[in-house]
């Protein structure tokens, strides 16, 4: 049985073969930003909006007020990577229903990359707000004992939203295979549905995790500029 | 299960890519959008809350005349009240006074009524009484009313004789009628024999009472039925004062 789409090539370029994941990744991009063109193409702020229009207004006014709820702020670069980090992983999540598409979120090395990304983001994120120097005493703080706890602190963060998404997604498709063996004309449908479910949930839980890694790494940033926003840039 | 550290680092880039794209084509179109429009909502809300504003201004400019209308019709209608009352005033006083009027003329006519019917009556009593003094004289004396006044005046000329300041030259002799000639020369003869020389001359005035009247120089003497008259007068006052009142209001 396979259980990474990383195993399916799909076509090599200069010899380097490029696997389902990556080529599944890609369709979801075309599709979000195919569809974010489409629909944001030629805005005027009198012109009453399309439904389609209202609906991304809600979406991202929904990434932009929970990401408000978890910092206490509005910064629009938090929005930028949680909010592409969401919709990403729930569009391969929903599309997960697709029969033969393989979602990329069911690879593991995507969900290590997207676990890496946060990672790394997080320190962007603390050093922009803290500075190198005011991040780096956050890993002495309270004591420098504390040093070590809290570097595995920060890298377990990153396997423990790995592993999380990927178990997520994996089980339910690894349950899915298993219960198609056993009853395929019931089971699947009721696997797919819980699956839907699950997938939103999961890329719920991937954003606001990262949501609030990124907000207690600007902290005390946050305490001083309290109340301060961030303009877009 | 194992980690594809190319299509991890193939993933990131897709990722990061993601998000610029996103970035270019989501976010910022989306933000700017609902930007623009709380701005333009703003906007309006604020020409909303100005025309609210100038609207309530205007509903309290209107609130003001209404109530200046208000006082105005008040002190319109008081004023108009007022002056119905002064002109009802008015016109009682004059529909009083006209009234006033109306009874003293009426009160001033029957006066005169009064008078006149009272002359008249005097007068017709007079005629009347002169009518039967001469016709009780002429039936019962043989004589004449002018007779007897004159013999009457002449009785009494003695009397008046230390009234007079020397000898008159002198005298008239007044009455409502003519005198016979025998009694106008009885008349000079008494006269002759108070004063001697004498010219006395007849003179006749129909308004006069009938009696005589003798002008002896500067003194008068009067022989004349008016107290008889007058004493008739009280009569007749008597007689109508004695009259029930109903009949006076008919009469009147």
């Amino acid at each position: 049985m396979q259980l990474t789409p990383d195993d399916t090539i799909v076509f090599t370029i200069l010899g380097i073969g490029i696997n389902a994941t990556v080529v599944n990744t890609w369709i979801i991009m075309a599709l979000l930003v195919g569809a974010s063109a489409l629909v944001t193409r030629r805005l005027r702020p009198d012109v009453p909006p399309s439904r389609w229009r209202t609906a991304l207004e809600v979406i991202v006014s929904g990434i932009v007020g929970q990401i408000a709820e978890v910092t206490q702020r509005r910064d629009p670069r938090i929005l930028y990577f949680v909010g592409t980090l969401f919709l990403f992983i729930v569009t391969a999540n929903l599309l997960m229903v697709v029969p033969g598409f393989d979602t990329p979120t069911a690879s593991l090395s995507t969900t290590v990359a997207l676990s890496i990304s946060v990672l790394v983001a997080v320190p962007v994120f603390g050093i922009g707000s803290r500075g190198l120097g005011g991040y780096l005493k956050t890993y002495a703080e309270p004591s420098i004992i504390m040093l070590p706890f809290n570097v595995v602190s920060e890298a377990s963060r990153g396997v423990s939203l790995a592993i999380r998404l990927y178990g997520n997604i994996m089980s339910g498709a690894v349950i899915a295979a298993i219960l198609l063996s056993i009853a395929p004309f019931f089971f699947p449908v009721v696997m797919d549905m819980l699956g839907l479910l699950t997938g939103v949930i999961q890329a719920y839980i991937f954003a606001v995790l990262a949501t609030v890694y990124i907000s207690s790494a600007t902290a005390v940033s946050d305490a001083a500029d309290d109340n301060k926003d961030i303009p877009h840039d | 299960m194992s980690i594809d550290w190319i299509t991890v680092g193939a993933q990131i880039g897709n990722f990061l890519v993601l998000v610029w794209l996103l970035k270019r084509f989501l976010y910022r179109p989306i933000l700017d959008g609902i930007d623009a429009r709380e701005r333009e909502i703003s906007t309006r809300m604020g020409e909303a809350a100005r025309v609210e504003a100038a609207a309530e201004k205007q509903k309290a400019e209107y609130e003001a005349r209404i109530e200046a209308l208000q006082a105005s019709r008040a002190e319109t209608l008081e004023a108009a009240r007022e002056a119905a009352e002064k002109e009802r005033r008015e016109m009682l006083a004059e529909a009083r006074r006209k009234i006033d009027r109306e009874q003293a003329e009426r009160a001033a006519q029957r006066a005169e009524d009064a008078r006149a019917y009272r002359a008249e009556l005097q007068k017709t009593g007079a005629e009347a009484l002169l009518s039967l003094t001469r016709k009780a004289l002429t039936d019962l004396a043989d004589e004449t009313l002018e007779s007897r006044i004159v013999a009457r005046a002449v009785a009494r000329l003695p009397e008046v004789a230390d009234r007079l300041h020397g000898e008159p030259q002198y005298a008239v002799a007044v009455t409502r009628n003519p005198l016979p000639e025998d009694v106008r020369a009885g008349l000079r003869d008494a006269l002759n024999r108070l004063a001697p020389g004498a010219q006395l001359s007849f003179e006749t005035d129909e308004t006069r009472s009938p009696g005589l009247s003798l002008k002896l120089g500067s003194v008068q003497i009067d022989w004349t039925i008016s107290d008889y008259l007058e004493d008739l007068e009280a009569m007749l006052d008597k007689a109508m004062d004695d009259l029930p009142a109903g009949s006076a209001r008919d009469d009147g």
